[in-house]
């Protein structure tokens, strides 16, 4: 069911992904067009830099830095993806920005497994119980212990990074 | 700050896994103890940060999938388009060799085709009617009615048996001489019609001459002598009274029978 497009950041915020991969499923093509005409990229390339766009989208909106949706959010994109090309982006503050980047760059470090247990909890706020269901795992209390063994697993990159 | 030694106690409180007791006893502890409050801090800021990193992640991986099945159904598309055209193609290049083939057979069943030279001669060739029965009644010759009557009928062997019993005596030599010639050539003896033709033409005084120089023409074109049969048709031609200047001279103009003359 479409969103008001009023309450798509509000969702968004809470974790609702919807809007940009539907977004991303309707321009995913105009996007391309518009990379390859503006930008002289292939369609590979251009469907990367989209990807990309939309999740600098979803961070800022997550992040609290975009606080009203824009009118023309297609033509949005365009102005963020040109950004991105000359590298310059509006960014978190510096401290935050490289917390997360460098947490980001750790999470990529660890099992798909352990990467999937910490998405289902910390992200969709799966509980024990329909995390292991997820997951395969016998019960609940195996369903702790896993999330708990990839949570220490991750800060002890995290202070080895430090 | 080193969460580890918290970290147990953090996350259960955190994730709701203590008692009531001991979630109270954790929250005055946390109260008191600025070590275990600063960890606190440090853990809710962590969990935070992995909040926002498992967010990008998950909408990350969505977005992967999400193109792999764009691009999956793109190619599945583009596949299904090629072989939809493939198909087309192929069906069109049936049809076009389906009405090439009956094209080519219709063309080659009812083409003009040349006459070979059997079937040119046969059909310039006019051959003698032959007396009309009324014609050979009145000549009282019992033998000639009948050979002539087997003639008509197409009996060429058994006519040519008839004429041959006919006594000299009681026929011109011209007349017999004529067809003879005829009914041999009738008979596709062409060779040996001629010499009987070529014997009645030379008669100056038989009516039968002009007559027998047409088909002794055509007995030597069936033996291959072109050059005379031309000679002899064109004189034919020339000769308005002869009963087959016609003739004659569709036969000379006739390119299956003289490719080189006209």
């Amino acid at each position: 069911m479409p969103q008001p497009l009023a309450a798509t950041l509000t969702h968004l915020r809470v974790g609702n992904q919807t809007f940009l991969t539907t977004f991303y499923q309707e321009h995913r093509d105009i996007f391309a067009a518009w990379a390859r005409q503006q930008h002289q990229l292939a369609p590979a390339a251009a469907h990367e830099l989209f990807r990309s766009v939309l999740l600098e989208f979803y961070d800022q909106v997550a992040d609290g830095r975009l606080t009203k949706l824009p009118d023309d959010v297609l033509e949005h994109m365009y102005h963020m993806a040109a950004q991105q090309l000359k590298a310059t982006s509006a960014a978190l503050p510096v401290a935050e920005a490289s917390r997360r980047s460098r947490l980001l760059e750790q999470f990529g470090q660890l099992g798909s497994d352990c990467q999937q247990v910490l998405m289902f909890f910390y992200f969709r706020g799966y509980n024990f119980k329909k995390l292991a269901g997820k997951m395969g795992f016998a019960n609940a209390t195996v369903g702790r212990l896993q999330k708990a063994s990839c949570l220490r697993r991750l800060y002890e990159l995290h202070l080895r990074g430090e | 700050m080193d969460l580890r030694p918290y970290l147990d106690e953090l996350e259960r409180f955190a994730d709701g896994q203590l008692s009531e007791a001991e979630q109270e006893a954790f929250e005055q502890r946390l109260a008191q103890d600025e070590n275990l409050s600063a960890a606190f801090q440090a853990y809710e800021q962590f969990t935070a940060d992995l909040r926002w990193v498992a967010g990008h992640e998950t909408l990350r991986l969505r977005l992967r999938n999400l193109d792999k099945r764009l691009d999956e159904r793109q190619t599945a598309l583009t596949n299904l388009e090629t072989r939809t055209q493939a198909a087309r193609i192929r069906w069109s290049l049936l049809v076009v060799g389906l009405v090439l083939a009956l094209g080519l057979g219709a063309w080659f069943l009812f083409r003009a085709r040349p006459l070979d030279a059997e079937r040119a001669w046969a059909h310039y060739y006019v051959p003698d009617p032959g007396l009309p029965e009324a014609t050979a009644q009145r000549t009282n010759n019992p033998l000639l009615i009948k050979a002539m009557r087997q003639y008509r009928d197409g009996h060429y062997s058994a006519a040519l048996h008839s004429l041959r019993r006919i006594p000299a005596s009681t026929l011109g030599d011209d007349t017999l001489l004529y067809y003879t010639g005829v009914m041999l050539l009738r008979q596709d003896e062409a060779g040996a019609a001629r010499s009987y033709l070529t014997r009645a033409a030379q008669l100056p005084a038989s009516e039968l001459a002009g007559k027998a120089r047409y088909h002794l023409a055509m007995a030597q074109l069936r033996t291959g002598q072109r050059e005379q049969a031309r000679v002899t048709l064109y004189s034919i031609s020339q000769n308005t009274q002869n009963p087959y200047w016609a003739e004659a001279q569709a036969a000379l103009r006739a390119p299956e029978l003289f490719p080189h003359d006209l």
